[in-house]
């Protein structure tokens, strides 16, 4: 750990030009840019918790931010929808794009923001109400006047578990497991139909079958949103994203590609080391 | 080597000594408090309900005609052999053993005052054999249906004669026009726009209800005409009522359910406010207390015998009745010797009088209603919107961060304030400065709102932070607002824990005396309150005042029966509270 902190300085050039590697790689069919960061520094009063990171993330993918802990890849992605405005100690530098608009711009209000990106977090959290109400939380704060009723079913559908609640909708969500809390959350951030998906470690409170349910479920969900997905499990970033980046130690992103040319042959040795679980 | 053979012996011990002697000091304490409590409202029972010169016989038929039939039933609904058996044993060997320890004592000890040993084992046995009878029972579904029922009539009628007791201060005119002009509208607007999933009319009902309020202020000094009190209280209490209880046994079961459970009790709701008068009672009052037991009623019994399970319990009520009425026919015709209890209807129903078997409480009670509920109210909102400020909305961090602390700590202290001192603020602001008036009933209400706020918030900010932040930034994340997250996610989660720290909060405003006497509030008013800027007196005060008279009559039986009335209404009061409290926990 020690012997990659003191290299940070040196990398720094290293670093910036892999992300212009990267990108510079991209084919054609990874399509339009949905996410962009621009030079972003985030701190945390005295400690910096992201250093100078740039990264283009296409939309309708799978992007997978993999790193240790305190490695700063939660941090960034509470940066896209600007979750981090609720700590006070938090101060952020330079750009994040989300739709040719950088969303730390003055007349970007963060709650309109948060309402164009679906937020799942590592624990479950539905809310203490029925399940027909976790869903439609989102189309109710939205002032939503469509038929609810036919958005609560397609979320449920879209999040794969229509079939299993479907009896009682009415019954709290706090009743399911685990696994379909998880969902449920997932049904309830999709219902508002966002462009962009977040999701912080959705399966790490989870069991192996759950897990892998979640996976199925993000592969369909590529499908309509771009879902960046923080994980620490690295099988399951080289199962389900079609890109990853790699944070390390000091908040920086030493490499950032397709997920195949990430596992099967890195750059960069210290990525080499992290996955293959020399350290981290 | 003798380490290794240390082992051989066992472990050794460990010495648990001075945790043993903790946990019985503890166990001690906590059980000596509560019998020498117990033993206090034994003793204001008894003096209450004279119950010292009632007869074996009196109690002896009572027991047989009330307390084994309702023990009976209890049995019944627990079905369990075991259960009775233990029951069994205890009534009867507590007799034995009440009655042998009772006599020895007062042959040898020491003669224990007002107190047979026939009481002694109705108090000490009896009473909590049947309390766990009907705690063991209640788990029943006979019994709960039994409980429901009778909690139903039980409740109905207390909300009922709370109603049409706050109904002596407000004007029942304003509230007829903003009834009519306000929330009725808004209510069918809402019922429509949901109906029909035209968002737009729901949209529009509190504007509209809003509007109707103040047209109805603003009317109601240019109407010269109105209705009598009684259709006022139809129109806008009993039919609105009957018509939510046919719409939910409608949504349950069929048309004619509904049109019964709506129909029947409006009807008898009529019948009894027309005919309320003949045998002297206030109409209104019967029409409301009807009303309010009538309806949850018809749909409690159509819900237990839709179901079908459990029917029997519906005659708990019936068999408790049937034991008064034999019970009093039984000491009528056999001239069994019946105590004379000070705690009659007249008590609560007549004004103070010089004489004790004339003294009556009925003011004080209205005073205290009046006040409680406008306190409840008062510090429900500012309590509830003050802590929501300092938890939600009040940065953590910065200059503002150290103001909420600094208000935090102040918060504490205030609580920590002796009541006299807020019996000052409230004569000199309320009284004096604002002029509500020298013991008025708003200069009372304000000061005891004052005086349990920061009780009130304390409780209330705790509620809040215990909704796990989770559910806050989920919310979050989704777009709300922070109002959206407040209203939506935080408060119906907190809300359970917010009504228990307002319970509390309450019970003791209700009991408050030193404040009252600060303000100027009188000791005794001869009639009940009739604005909420006429002069009152509150049931802590009157009580006080009589404990203070030279008679003997006074000082036992009068202030005995006051305490019980009190304690009662305190009871009823934080029990609604509870049940409240309990819908809102499994609601979420």
């Amino acid at each position: 750990m020690s012997n990659t902190s003191s290299d940070t300085t040196e990398d720094e050039s290293l670093i910036t030009t892999e992300v212009e590697t990267g990108s510079a790689n991209w084919s054609p069919a990874l399509g339009e840019t949905a996410v962009a960061a621009r030079d972003l520094n985030v701190f945390y009063g005295d400690e910096q918790a992201i250093d100078d990171v740039s990264i283009e993330i296409p939309e309708k993918r799978v992007t997978a931010l993999i790193g240790p802990s305190g490695c700063g890849k939660s941090t960034f992605l509470r940066c896209i929808n600007r979750m981090n405005d609720m700590i006070d100690v938090c101060r952020v530098e330079g750009d994040v794009e989300f739709g040719g608009k950088n969303v730390y711009d003055a007349d970007v209000d963060p709650v309109a923001l948060r309402r164009k990106i679906g937020m799942v977090f590592q624990k479950p959290n539905p809310f203490p109400k029925s399940i027909r109400d976790n869903v439609a939380y989102g189309l109710k704060i939205q002032g939503y006047d469509g038929d609810v009723d036919a958005r609560v079913e397609e979320s449920l559908k879209g999040a794969a578990l229509w079939d299993e609640v479907k009896d009682q909708l009415d019954s709290s969500g706090l009743d399911l497991s685990g696994g379909q809390q998880q969902r449920l959350c997932i049904a309830r951030a999709i219902a508002p139909d966002p462009e962009v998906i977040l999701m912080d470690e959705p399966t790490s409170a989870l069991d192996p079958v759950a897990a892998s349910k979640i996976e199925d479920l993000i592969d369909d969900l590529a499908e309509e949103y771009t879902v960046i997905i923080v994980t620490h499990n690295m099988q399951q970033a080289a199962r389900i994203s079609d890109r990853t980046a790699v944070f390390l130690t000091g908040g920086q992103l030493v490499e950032y590609d397709d997920t195949a040319k990430i596992f099967e042959d890195p750059e960069e040795q210290r990525v080499e080391d992290y996955i293959t679980g020399k350290f981290g | 080597m003798a380490t290794d053979n240390a082992n051989a012996d066992g472990f050794g011990e460990v010495s648990r000594v001075r945790g043993i002697l903790f946990e019985y000091l503890s166990l001690g304490a906590s059980v000596a408090g509560l019998v020498a409590l117990g033993v206090l409202l034994v003793y204001v029972a008894i003096d209450a309900f004279d119950l010292a010169s009632a007869s074996p016989g009196w109690l002896l038929t009572y027991f047989l005609t009330l307390v084994i039939p309702f023990l009976a039933f209890c049995l019944y609904s627990a079905d369990d052999s075991a259960v009775t058996r233990r029951v069994l044993v205890v009534l009867a060997g507590g007799l034995v053993a009440v009655a042998v320890i009772f006599t020895a004592i007062e042959a040898f000890v020491v003669t224990i005052p007002r107190l047979s040993w026939q009481l002694t084992y109705l108090f000490v046995v009896v009473a909590p054999a049947t309390a766990y009878l009907a705690y063991v029972g209640s788990h029943g579904r006979v019994g709960a249906v039994g409980f429901g029922l009778l909690g139903r009539l039980v409740g109905g009628t207390a909300i009922g004669l709370a109603v049409g007791t706050l109904f002596l201060v407000f004007d029942e005119l304003v509230w007829f026009l903003a009834y009519t002009l306000g929330v009725l509208p808004a209510a069918a607007l809402y019922a429509y726009g949901r109906r029909r999933d035209a968002g737009r009319a729901v949209t529009a009902a509190i504007p509209v209800g809003l509007v109707g309020l103040v047209a109805a202020v603003f009317l109601r000094g240019v109407v010269r005409t109105y209705p009598s009190d009684l259709i006022i209280y139809l129109w806008t209490l009993a039919v609105p009522i009957a018509a939510v209880g046919a719409l939910v046994v409608d949504a349950r079961g069929s048309r004619t359910a509904a049109v019964a459970a709506g129909g029947v009790p409006l009807a008898l709701a009529i019948a009894g406010g027309f005919l309320a008068g003949n045998v002297g009672l206030p109409g209104p009052t019967t029409l409301i207390v009807i009303a309010l037991t009538g309806v949850p009623t018809a749909i409690y019994v159509h819900r237990v015998v839709d179901v079908g399970d459990g029917t029997v319990g519906l005659g708990l009520p019936l068999l408790l009745a049937a034991g008064v009425i034999v019970g009093a026919l039984v000491v009528e015709a056999w001239g069994v010797p019946a105590p004379d209890p000070w705690l009659d209807v007249s008590y609560v129903t007549e004004a103070p009088s010089r004489n004790a078997t004339e003294a009556g409480l009925y003011p004080a009670i209205v005073g205290s209603v009046i006040i409680i509920a406008l306190v409840a109210v008062l510090s429900f909102v500012l309590g509830v919107g003050t802590s929501v400020f300092l938890e939600e909305y009040m940065p953590e961090t910065g200059v503002l961060g150290s103001l909420t602390r600094l208000l935090q700590i102040n918060i504490a202290n205030l609580a920590a304030i002796p009541s006299v001192v807020y019996g000052l603020l409230g004569l000199g602001l309320f009284a004096n400065l604002l002029g509500f008036g020298y013991g008025t009933a708003v200069t009372a209400s304000l000061t005891l709102s004052l005086l349990i706020l920061p009780i009130t918030i304390i409780s209330a900010q705790e509620a809040i932070r215990s909704v796990p932040d989770d559910l806050r930034r989920g919310s979050d994340a989704m777009g709300a607002t922070r109002w959206q997250t407040t209203k939506n996610v935080v408060l119906p989660e907190a809300l359970p824990g917010i009504l228990t720290g307002t319970i509390l909060a309450l019970g003791r405003a209700i009991g408050e005396t030193a404040p009252l006497i600060m303000i100027g509030a009188a000791t005794t008013v001869f009639s009940a309150p009739s604005s909420l800027f006429s002069r009152f007196s509150a049931m802590p005060m009157q009580i006080y005042a009589w404990a203070g008279f030279p008679q003997a009559e006074f000082r036992y039986g009068v202030v005995a029966a006051g305490v019980i009335t009190l304690l009662i209404i305190l009871i009823g009061m934080n029990g609604t509270a509870i049940l409240l409290r309990n819908r809102a926990e499994r609601g979420s």
